[in-house]
């Protein structure tokens, strides 16, 4: 369609406008390639390959057809069971009767609400791939009539040219200079040999990205559509399969997720939870981010003698593998691990009573049972094992400063703070920006650090929080772990991911619109 | 998303595998027990059960899945776990609710007599036999220094704790923990159960029309938590604490005996729980009675040879091995009445404690909420709630219907 109705702010019209725009002018195509298109394109509705064989591509007209007729007799067979079942997610419930003969269990046909879902969804998006197919392929063989059409009516006028040429005897260069014009205008109709080596030229890139893309939507796109679709059904643990089933509740596992009651405290949780979320991804970036950065100054100081040494050690903690260095230090801080008994004897745990740090009623520190001993040693303990890999980058950035743009600074007169400020620190974060905003989501979604170092240690005081699963210290991630993998409770887990998600995605979305503009660079310069 | 596919390919996976089993006639088993050490001894039952049909040919695997957490792998893919599989009794209801475990089919009658009615009790669900009762010693009971204390001591818990106070040593129990903290509410008269529908919670712990008051027991808990002779200390704290001397007692499982009894030597004893004071009177301390079950998966392809194999794995000659070999009580009744099993101070302890213990049947919202709640009671209450209050959201959240 062409859009007559041009408007001079058209490049910023609504992107749903802009869609729906596109599926109209897309439908309203495929109406006018049948009211225009001839006998076998109309054919081409019922039997896929009827257009491609009437212009001769016998061989694409074998494969279409034949993909048809494989999917028309597979999927009645494979999907349409789960299909017509996507509505209610199942209603036969397993039955089974021991045969003390056979000594197996006799089972009926019973529905699989899991298997239901997950196949069902793949039928769903089989039948939209179909239709979509069929448009297209409509409009292709709608596009061969056209050039076949076109073809032979150049033809015809070539015949008439030379007829006419031959009763006249006119010039024959003239001639032939005006038979090459209206050649030229022909389009070849390709043969499949044809169509075979346009998948390594022009279409090249189709036979690169098939095998990625069936990769992508089977492995990630697939469940992801799988679980969104979890949070709209009751899946908990009175609804397990595949001995009993579950169904659709609509939008009530949302409503649930911000209800607050005496029993029902989602609301209640998720709001501490978030809040804490959101705290720790920030401390836990800009804490490793900062330090790393002086730890790298500091190592890289012309004064700072024995720096690989330096480097090597802190690289150490890398090579040890995280969850065994966060469960030993988990013991290090227990109630009476090791650092409480040394402290007791020391006396800090006297002193830290005396300023008021510490409750009297301690007889040691609760460095991971209390809430805000907790989270603070969390961000501590995080900052041990997160600042060696900032220090590794900032490392690498902080040689790759030129070292003349320096030199030139110091024969000014800045001092060190000015040209950390001025020069150093614009360009590392210049370049560790992208860095930055991942490492924040990555630190929305640390599993290992919250939970290896409080799982069975930290049992909470909020009574209100024990009654949805939560605790203090738990980001949504290790709350939702907790959910499913304690309480089964998916459909709940489902919602939270599914904020998280959106968290996520807001935030990189924004921070990378603010952070990494494309005039950053020449701003830099 | 992870975690379904994966669940989805292992569910391809072992539907690929199940084909190719059928094929052959041999019969393939998988068998989970509960720890390392249990291997010996199995592979000992599983010798003896070939011996016993030899005109079958068995392909029989050993796995390791602990007995306190095989709910949680057997539900996260049912028809991916073992065939036969070892449980702690708490998690009969769910696996049943689940249809995870086969009904007893086979010998019935004969797997009810030869056990003791408790472990019968706590592996059936409106009157169908669930699975076979393995070990009677999954409870808990209280360990003692007979350095310390005298016979007499131990009976009430007053005692105790004031005899650790003078010592410089402690009285060791799980307060902030649901496992434990149930002896004082049911010890009192309160009642805390799963509902019929195996799922939910029934609870009265913040009852006021009792002769012992929620409360009560709230404020008895609080007077323990704060003295200085008492310590709330998880598992492997109670460990570290008979290993350098500072816990003298502590109420604990028979898992712990051989700690305890190294560490103490000749003065290791045990015995029933004592008795605390509530509302001015004594409080027998109540507890969960604890089995170990043996189960079979309702998905296995060899249902049947599944059964036999639980049935054999629980007879009275594998109880009698296990014994031997791992220490652990017998469920079976021959088995448990023999003089080796009668020696053993913890069995005898357990055997005291059994009149006060109930079959733990506990809907999973429980923990969470009992858990914090003895916390906040182990803190000292140091924001200074009301107890009721306390009581109340605690038991809000133990009843809150699984949604």
């Amino acid at each position: 369609m062409q859009s007559q109705q041009t408007t001079p702010n058209h490049g910023k019209k609504h992107a749903i406008v802009r869609v729906g725009q596109a599926l109209i002018s897309f439908f309203a195509q495929f109406f006018r390639d049948l009211r225009d298109g001839d006998l076998w394109v109309r054919l081409s509705l019922v039997v896929f390959g009827a257009g491609y064989f009437r212009r001769g591509q016998i061989v694409k007209g074998i494969l279409v057809t034949a993909l048809q007729a494989f999917v028309f007799i597979f999927y009645p067979i494979a999907l349409w069971p789960y299909v017509s079942k996507f509505g209610t997610l199942g209603t036969v419930k397993r039955a089974a009767v021991f045969n003390p003969v056979t000594l197996k269990n006799e089972v009926n046909d019973f529905d699989h609400s899991f298997m239901i879902l997950l196949f069902g969804l793949v039928g769903i998006l089989v039948i939209a791939a179909v239709v979509l197919f069929w448009i297209k392929n409509i409009h292709a063989v709608r596009g061969l009539q056209i050039t076949d059409e076109n073809n032979r009516k150049i033809l015809q006028e070539m015949e008439k040219l030379e007829q006419l040429a031959r009763q006249n005897g006119a010039d024959a260069q003239e001639l032939h200079r005006k038979m090459q014009v209206l050649k030229a205008n022909t389009k070849r109709i390709n043969r499949f040999s044809d169509d075979i080596c346009n998948l390594f030229n022009r279409k090249f890139h189709i036979t690169l990205l098939t095998l990625p893309s069936l990769g992508v939507m089977l492995f990630t796109i697939l469940p992801l559509l799988v679980m969104i679709c979890v949070a709209f059904t009751n899946y908990d643990q009175t609804h397990m399969v595949p001995t009993n089933l579950f169904t659709w509740v609509g939008l009530n596992n949302f409503k649930t997720l911000f209800t607050q009651s005496q029993t029902i405290t989602f609301g209640y949780s998720f709001g501490r939870v978030l809040s804490w979320t959101l705290i720790w991804a920030f401390f836990a970036t800009f804490t490793n981010f900062i330090f790393g950065i002086l730890l790298a100054m500091f190592i890289n100081n012309r004064k700072t003698h024995w720096k690989r040494m330096w480097r090597t050690l802190f690289i150490i903690t890398i090579a040890v593998p995280q969850f065994v260095s966060l469960l030993l230090v988990r013991n290090f801080f227990a109630n009476t691990g090791i650092v409480n008994t040394i402290f007791a004897s020391v006396g800090i745990t006297d002193f830290l009573k005396q300023i008021g740090l510490l409750s009297q009623s301690y007889a040691y520190i609760p460095f991971l049972t209390d809430p805000v001993w907790a989270k603070v040693m969390i961000i501590l303990i995080n900052m041990w094992i997160g600042i060696p890999y900032m220090m590794l980058i900032a490392t690498g950035i902080l040689m790759n400063i030129p070292s003349d743009i320096l030199e030139s600074a110091r024969i000014d007169g800045a001092n060190a703070f000015q040209s950390f400020r001025k020069i150093t620190m614009p360009y590392i974060l210049f370049v560790t920006a992208p860095y930055l905003v991942t490492s924040i989501t990555a630190n929305i979604n640390n599993f290992n650090v919250i939970y290896l170092l409080t799982n069975d240690v930290f049992v909470t005081k909020d009574q209100l929080l024990a009654n949805s699963n939560a605790q203090e210290v738990d980001l949504l991630v290790t709350w939702l772990y907790r959910l499913t993998q304690n309480y089964y409770n998916y459909k709940m887990a489902s919602v939270i991911g599914i904020v998280i998600f959106i968290i996520s995605a807001v935030f990189t979305v924004l921070a990378f619109r603010i952070l990494i503009r494309g005039d950053r660079e020449e701003r830099f310069q | 998303m992870k975690k379904i596919l994966a669940v989805f390919l292992a569910v391809s996976m072992l539907l690929g595998l199940t084909v190719t089993a059928l094929a052959e006639d041999t019969v393939a088993l998988l068998v989970w027990v509960g720890d390392d050490a249990d291997q010996a001894w199995i592979n000992g039952v599983i010798d003896n059960f070939k011996a016993a049909n030899p005109t079958t040919t068995f392909d029989i695997k050993v796995g390791i899945q602990s007995e306190s957490t095989a709910k949680a792998t057997v539900l996260t893919d049912i028809t991916a776990a073992a065939d036969v599989f070892t449980f702690a009794d708490d998690q009969l209801g769910e696996l049943v609710n689940a249809g995870a475990l086969q009904p007893v089919s086979l010998n019935v009658e004969d797997v009810i007599a030869r056990n003791v009615g408790g472990s019968v009790a706590a592996s059936t669900v409106d009157g169908t036999l669930y699975a076979y009762p393995a070990t009677a010693d999954n409870g808990y009971f209280m360990f003692y220094n007979k350095e310390y204390f005298t016979e007499e001591d131990v009976m009430s818990m007053d005692a105790m704790l004031a005899k650790a106070a003078a010592a410089g040593k402690k009285v060791s129990m799980e307060m902030s923990g649901g496992w434990y903290m149930y002896s004082s509410f049911a010890g009192a008269g309160l009642t805390m159960r799963l509902l019929p529908d195996g799922v939910n919670n029934e609870c009265n712990w913040n009852a006021t029309d009792t002769p012992i008051k929620g409360v009560d027991v709230a404020q008895a808990m609080l007077d323990i938590a704060g003295n200085s002779g008492f310590v709330n200390q998880g598992d492997g704290e109670f460990v570290t604490g008979v290993k350098d001397g500072t816990v003298i007692a502590g109420i604990n499982g028979v898992w712990n005996a051989n700690t305890a009894s190294e560490a103490w030597g000749d003065n290791y004893a045990a015995t029933k729980l004592p008795t605390y004071t509530a509302a001015g009177q004594q409080v027998q301390m109540a507890s969960f009675a604890g089995y170990k079950l043996v189960g079979v998966n309702a998905y296995s392809a060899n249902v049947g040879w599944a059964m036999i194999f639980a049935d054999f794995m629980t007879n009275e000659q594998s109880q009698v091995s296990r014994f031997a070999l791992r220490g652990q009580g017998p469920s079976n009744i021959a088995a448990g009445e023999s003089p080796e099993v009668q020696a053993s101070p913890a069995i005898v302890a357990l055997a005291e404690q059994n009149p006060y213990a109930t079959t733990q049947r506990v809907g999973g919202n429980y923990w969470g909420p009992a858990a914090s709640f003895g916390a906040i009671i182990y803190g000292g209450n140091a924001d200074g709630t009301d107890l009721q209050t306390l009581l109340d959201n605690m038991v809000a959240g133990i009843t809150a219907p699984v949604q």
